[in-house]
């Protein structure tokens, strides 16, 4: 999952180019996993993942490699992105999107399994903070290490919130079940 | 179950995280973790995925480099432009700054020096000194000879040394006369009624170095007819530059503007200057002592024919030797004053050389040791432009600082609330 914008910021353009497009290959469908798990809502998702690698792009020869991975450089520029969003709709993207997208309707609940649309359910009530914890690790596959780089804290620290976090889903579960 | 945020992790939540990772690899987990295991996959099957077409729209804008101009750059265009200025380094963005506001000093330096007169412009009127006012005019190098139209000089007189108790404000700003020598008259104050008019003039004439000794003879033969009085003289020959003359002349005062003219045609005009001083009050001041000096002696004489005594008679010979030494040291300043009035000081020289640059003491030459004084005085108005630039720009760019350090934290600050709630 790992990549790496192997061309530095002085290289050629197009080297930098192609490390970007791998970048973008390996990643299009995490940050995008990332972001509508933040939002809960698959438009703005979509507006947001593409101004993410658009801004990505435009900054990709500012890249510095010593500042941390490609990834968690593109999952920061797209955490922000996504905050942005949610700071220009204030919260409505919890009021008008209410159930989100990927929450089953009551309709399509005969079509989940009762536990997975428990575990929908137990997501949903997570804070946003909770949620972006739980989108980065599971939806789009980041580290703990690439976690803490997103979210500006040490590992351990970003790991003991994580668990923390699955803890309280977990705990969620077991009551509804 | 005790939770840690130091660096040092609770050994149970490492593992626990560590089950985490293994199921999400896929790879087996302790017994009794199993439950943890299982959730991970449910809450991974939960993750959104984006739909093709819109996959396949990224694809496009990703290989079109982003300017597509479709979708979301058209929706916030603005946006998208002040990323793209953004996205630009910082060297290569404070390059067009600095371009900007280096042709801003220039501009404004260039304007400056133009407005104080210019690098290398020579003095026109170096003789125009002291506390008599006076207007220079500098030929037109191009402008040839000038006989036939005189260059105008507005004179302009001060207030005599006597101060203006003698001489009111309308006399002494009514002096804008033409120049040759003509005493204005009319009443005045001190009830005298004529005014006493120094003048003196400063010509520059320029030929070619064959020509000095030729421009020497038709100055002196004016000097001649207009009865004037060659003080001193110098002629030398040389190269261009070098050879020239100098007179110091005496012309009479009411014929001044005439031998002026006629001077200003033997060559070509570099500068000319006039200037004028009222010595009218001293002049008058020095008249009325003059009279009562001489009083004085006639009424010590009377005094002398009527004393009795050798001790009255050596007390007013005493008397009247004072004074005929007062009456005639006050006639020789009255002399001195009227022949002031009566006769004009002028300072004539004859150059050779470049008449562009003219006025310098190598003979008119732009040498290094000009460039470099220009270059320096360029450079210290340049610093000057800067510094008042900077004075200007600094409180804008505290501010700007200000409100650019204030905006960044509260955004992080908006950004830290949104998680939080």
């Amino acid at each position: 999952m790992s990549q790496t914008l192997t061309a530095p910021a002085e290289a050629a353009p197009s080297d930098v180019d192609v490390a970007f497009e791998d970048l973008y290959r390996s990643s299009r469908d995490d940050v995008y996993g990332y972001v509508a798990g933040l939002l809960r809502d698959r438009h703005a998702a979509e507006d947001v993942t593409a101004a993410a690698f658009e801004r990505a792009y435009r900054k990709r020869a500012k890249y510095d490699p010593r500042r941390g991975e490609p990834r968690a450089w593109l999952f920061g520029i797209a955490r922000n992105a996504a905050l942005d969003e949610l700071r220009r709709r204030g919260r409505q993207a919890e009021l008008t999107t209410e159930p989100a997208d990927d929450t089953p309707a009551p309709e399509d609940l005969a079509d989940l399994g009762i536990r997975r649309t428990i575990v929908a359910t137990a997501f949903e009530r997570l804070t946003t903070g909770e949620r972006e914890l739980i989108s980065l690790k599971f939806f789009a596959g980041l580290s703990n290490a690439e976690i803490a780089q997103v979210i500006g804290a040490s590992e351990s620290n970003a790991g003991t919130k994580l668990h923390r976090t699955v803890t309280k889903l977990r705990k969620a579960c077991d009551e509804t079940a | 179950m005790k939770l840690r945020e130091d660096d040092q992790m609770d050994p149970q939540v490492e593992r626990e995280l560590a089950a985490i990772d293994a199921a999400r690899r896929g790879d087996a987990v302790e017994a009794d973790l199993a439950d943890l295991a299982e959730l991970s996959g449910e809450i991974a099957e939960l993750r959104p995925s984006p739909e093709e077409s819109f996959a396949a729209r990224m694809d496009r804008k990703v290989a079109a480099g982003f300017d597509t101009g479709e979708g979301r750059e058209n929706a916030f265009g603005i946006a998208s432009a002040w990323e793209r200025f953004r996205s630009i380094p910082m060297t290569r963005r404070l390059m067009p700054v600095g371009a900007i506001a280096l042709a801003a000093v220039v501009a404004v330096t260039t304007v400056v020096s133009l407005n104080s007169g210019g690098a290398g412009s020579t003095d026109s009127n170096p003789g125009a000194e002291g506390d008599t006012a006076a207007v220079a005019q500098s030929a037109d190098a191009g402008g040839g000879k000038a006989a036939s139209a005189p260059i105008p000089s507005t004179v302009e007189s001060p207030e005599s040394a006597a101060g203006p108790a003698r001489l009111p404000k309308g006399a002494s700003n009514a002096s804008t006369s033409a120049i040759g020598g003509q005493t204005t008259t009319g009443p005045y104050a001190s009830g005298e009624k004529r005014r006493y008019v120094e003048r003196n003039a400063q010509l520059t004439l320029g030929t070619d170095p064959g020509k000095v000794g030729d421009v020497t003879d038709d100055v002196l033969g004016i000097v001649g007819r207009y009865d004037g009085i060659v003080l001193n003289s110098s002629v030398s020959d040389g190269p261009a530059g070098d050879a020239g003359a100098e007179f110091e002349l005496l012309i009479p005062s009411a014929r001044l503007g005439d031998a002026l003219a006629n001077l200003s045609g033997v060559a070509e005009v570099r500068s000319r200057a006039e200037n004028t001083k009222d010595i009218t009050a001293p002049t008058v001041t020095t008249g009325d002592r003059l009279r009562e000096a001489r009083a004085e002696v006639e009424g010590l004489l009377k005094q002398l024919a009527a004393a009795d005594t050798d001790a009255e008679r050596q007390s007013a010979e005493e008397q009247l030797s004072f004074q005929r030494q007062r009456v005639a040291g006050l006639r020789s300043a009255l002399n001195s004053l009227k022949r002031r009035a009566n006769l004009s000081r002028v300072s004539l020289e004859v150059v050779t050389g470049d008449a562009s640059s003219f006025g310098s003491a190598d003979g008119g030459r732009w040498t290094i040791e000009d460039a470099l004084a220009d270059a320096g005085r360029i450079l210290a108005t340049a610093a000057a432009v800067t510094l008042v630039g900077l004075a200007i720009l600094a409180p804008f760019a505290l501010l700007a600082l200000l409100f650019w350090l204030g905006r960044r934290g509260w955004v992080a600050g908006s950004r830290r609330r949104v998680l939080e709630g």
